[in-house]
């Protein structure tokens, strides 16, 4: 009995200990699987599911060219090489293969970089192409890895970079169409979420998987016309050369519908290499950023505001004395001789200063008083829309200056000066629209440089038409100024116009002020015209400028004839009989 | 396999004929034992649990497959912004006015109208 008693007290024993321990796993696996289990999962997400944003596409940018679209702005991925110098087991066949596949992609002195083996990370090119990347991957090399970075192509170069800006090294657009409609192009992230292997491949278990697509930017597609642009660019490049002249812009607009075709600069820049513009004015498009004073193209509108408020005709007379008194300012003309009964036509074409100030005189009865004033700011401001913003889809559009008559400098003396292009500061673009208006037979069209935009399926929606303002002039006013405009330039200028087209066209010539006066020794060329067959198909304004260089508004007239003479040939417009 | 009639009255039998119902019933000689049953309904639960196995990697599999074919898309869609990339550079304007046919090609004569 003892020995058995003893056996069975052995056998309780182990049977006691083995419920003992099993009992600690079931209490710890309690507390492991039930009271812990959030935690465990937590972790167990971490580990498991991967969060992967996934890039939105910037959209992509198009000029037009004889009616089509083409892309002027792309996106492409490049990569970055870089190695791990503590991890690369070849130095040798590092160094070959990538001197060999990317060799002009290598940073400086990059063999010395493998040779740092304190460090983990070391960039040894960049923006290798895909094809570059495959063919280093093949190599099978240890210790090399690869970095996708998407970057911008300008396959036109530095065509219209002030028109379309660039994208920085944080991916925000700058200035033109980038910085103004930086948040349309550049889309929206979408979002990943999954469980996923060792190899990040996301797998379909798990119930919190999350597919956010990735919204792609806009495609913008803009009025300006690639060949009209390149050529105003070439023209006004040639042209400035032959001045001598540093700067210099071309605005070429279609009258019809205020749309922009073209806006060159000189000089422009390659938005694609915009690191390397030393001065960053470059960046400026100073058609729409730089109010200056036109100077007598204003005469446009003053001719314009008389004959519309029935104040003149263009076949009127006043007594030309070169010399006009407003309040203790004598006024005078820059061309002097035609002195006599002229007529504001003749007033116009040889750009007499005086005639103008009459007209404006004529409009309040006699002076420039309060009267004449509120026409004035009427007509300038509240008609033709110079000394505010035009509402352009560019980024950096400046107001201007046109001041409002009884405030401040709005008074007698500023708007004689006004009435031939002195004391208002527009830009080149509200002049170039206002002239549009006055020359299409009567109607504002708010300047655009949207045609519309492209989706993804290659889709074209037309952009919303911008309002208009008609009658800003009588059709008969139009006609009049237009023929005016004509005769202006036949008188002078129109040696090498095409015939048989309709040109017209005013010169302005802006003095810079030295020391709070204005200098004839430094003055702004301005030249503001249209041509067309039976009605004006373009407008082009030409300026041109340097630090102590007196350019005149004659002196810019060749490269409106170039630009003109050409754009009869691409619009294909037919001669008149 | 062996198998016996169940007999019962002749004219039961006959009754059921007339009723056309089955008339003979057939028994399993073999008995299964516990041991067997055990081990009968261990196999199933493997089978079943090979089934779910298999169906759960299928799933995955798929996922590889999924994760091929958006990689070739990816690929693809790669190669397609490269050419449109060249693409765009051969016909910018600039690469056009250099190219060998532009360079030979001749600058036309100022053509005049008749006026009538």
């Amino acid at each position: 009995m003892f020995p058995q008693f003893q056996s069975h007290s052995r056998i309780r024993l182990l049977a006691l200990a083995i419920m003992a321990i099993m009992a600690v796993f079931v209490m710890r696996l309690f507390y492991l699987q039930v009271i812990q289990h959030g935690t465990y999962v937590a972790l167990a997400d971490t580990e498991q599911v991967k969060r992967l944003k996934i890039p939105a596409q910037r959209g992509e940018i198009y000029m037009m060219d004889d009616g089509q679209p083409v892309k002027v702005v792309l996106n492409n991925t490049v990569y970055t090489v870089f190695v791990d110098p503590q991890y690369v087991d070849n130095k040798a066949a590092v160094i070959r293969t990538i001197r060999q596949v990317a060799g002009g992609n290598t940073v400086d002195n990059f063999a010395k970089l493998l040779d740092k083996t304190d460090t983990r990370y070391q960039i040894v090119a960049r923006n290798v192409s895909r094809k570059q990347a495959e063919l280093i991957k093949k190599r099978d090399l240890k210790g090399i890895g690869f970095q996708a970075v998407s970057e911008r192509v300008y396959p036109e170069k530095s065509l219209g970079g002030q028109i379309l800006g660039f994208v920085n090294w944080e991916g925000k657009g700058q200035y033109g169409i980038e910085g103004k409609f930086n948040d349309e192009l550049k889309g929206t992230e979408g979002m990943l979420q999954s469980v996923t292997d060792v190899g990040n491949v996301p797998l379909t278990i798990g119930s919190h998987n999350v597919d956010i697509p990735a919204k792609n930017g806009k495609n913008v597609v803009l009025t300006v016309d690639r060949n009209i642009q390149a050529y105003s660019e070439q023209a006004l490049k040639n042209g400035l050369k032959k001045l001598g002249a540093p700067y210099g812009s071309v605005l070429v607009m279609d009258p019809e519908s205020g749309k922009v075709l073209a806006m060159a600069n000189y000089p422009n820049y390659n938005p694609g290499a915009y690191n390397k513009v030393a001065d960053a004015k470059a960046f400026n498009n100073d058609i729409i950023s730089d109010p200056y004073e036109p100077g007598s193209v204003v005469k446009t509108f003053t001719v314009a505001t008389g004959i519309n408020t029935g104040t003149i005709t263009p076949q009127a007379t006043f007594n030309n004395t070169d010399y006009i008194q407003v309040e203790d300012r004598t006024i005078t003309n820059a061309t002097k001789g035609q002195t006599g009964r002229v007529t504001f036509d003749h007033a116009y074409t040889w750009s007499l200063n005086t005639g103008m100030v009459t007209i404006a005189q004529r409009l309040g009865g006699g002076s420039i008083n309060s009267k004449a004033r509120g026409v004035m700011y009427d007509y300038f401001h509240d008609r033709f829309r110079m000394g505010e913003l035009t509402g352009i889809e560019l980024a950096g559009e400046a107001a201007g200056i046109l001041d409002k008559p009884n405030i401040g400098n709005g008074d007698e003396v500023r708007y004689s000066n006004m009435s031939f292009g002195q004391g208002m500061a527009p830009t080149m673009l509200q002049v170039g629209a206002a002239f549009s208006s006055v020359v299409n037979g009567g109607t504002y069209y708010t300047p655009t440089i949207i045609e519309g935009t492209i989706s993804d399926d290659g889709t074209f929606t037309e952009a919303e038409q911008k309002p208009t303002d008609e009658n800003v002039v009588s059709k008969s006013t139009s006609k009049q100024v237009q023929d005016m405009a004509v005769r202006a330039r036949k008188a002078f200028y129109a040696g090498n116009d095409k015939k048989g087209y309709t040109i017209g066209g005013k010169t302005g010539t802006s003095q810079a002020i030295v020391n709070g006066k204005y200098t004839f020794d430094e003055t702004t060329g301005t030249y503001i015209g249209f041509g067309g067959d039976s009605a004006p198909k373009y407008v082009i304004m030409v300026r041109a400028s340097g630090p102590n260089q007196a350019i005149g508004g004659q002196d810019v007239i060749p490269i409106f004839t170039d630009i003109s003479n050409w754009m009869i040939d691409y619009l294909k417009l037919e001669p008149k009989g | 396999m062996s198998q016996y009639y169940s007999t019962t009255t002749y004219n039961r039998r006959r009754q059921n004929w007339n009723r056309n119902q089955n008339t003979v019933a057939f028994t399993s000689a073999i008995k299964l034992g516990p041991v067997t049953h055990t081990v009968l309904v261990a196999l199933m639960i493997t089978v079943l649990g090979l089934i779910y196995l298999t169906q759960a990697t299928k799933a995955t599999a798929y996922d590889y497959q999924a994760q091929e074919v958006d990689s070739k898309i990816a690929e693809l869609t790669s190669e397609k912004t490269d050419l449109e990339v060249e693409n765009a550079r051969l016909t910018a304007l600039n690469s056009v006015r250099n190219s060998s046919v532009a360079r030979t090609m001749t600058t036309t004569n100022q053509s005049d109208f008749v006026d009538n």
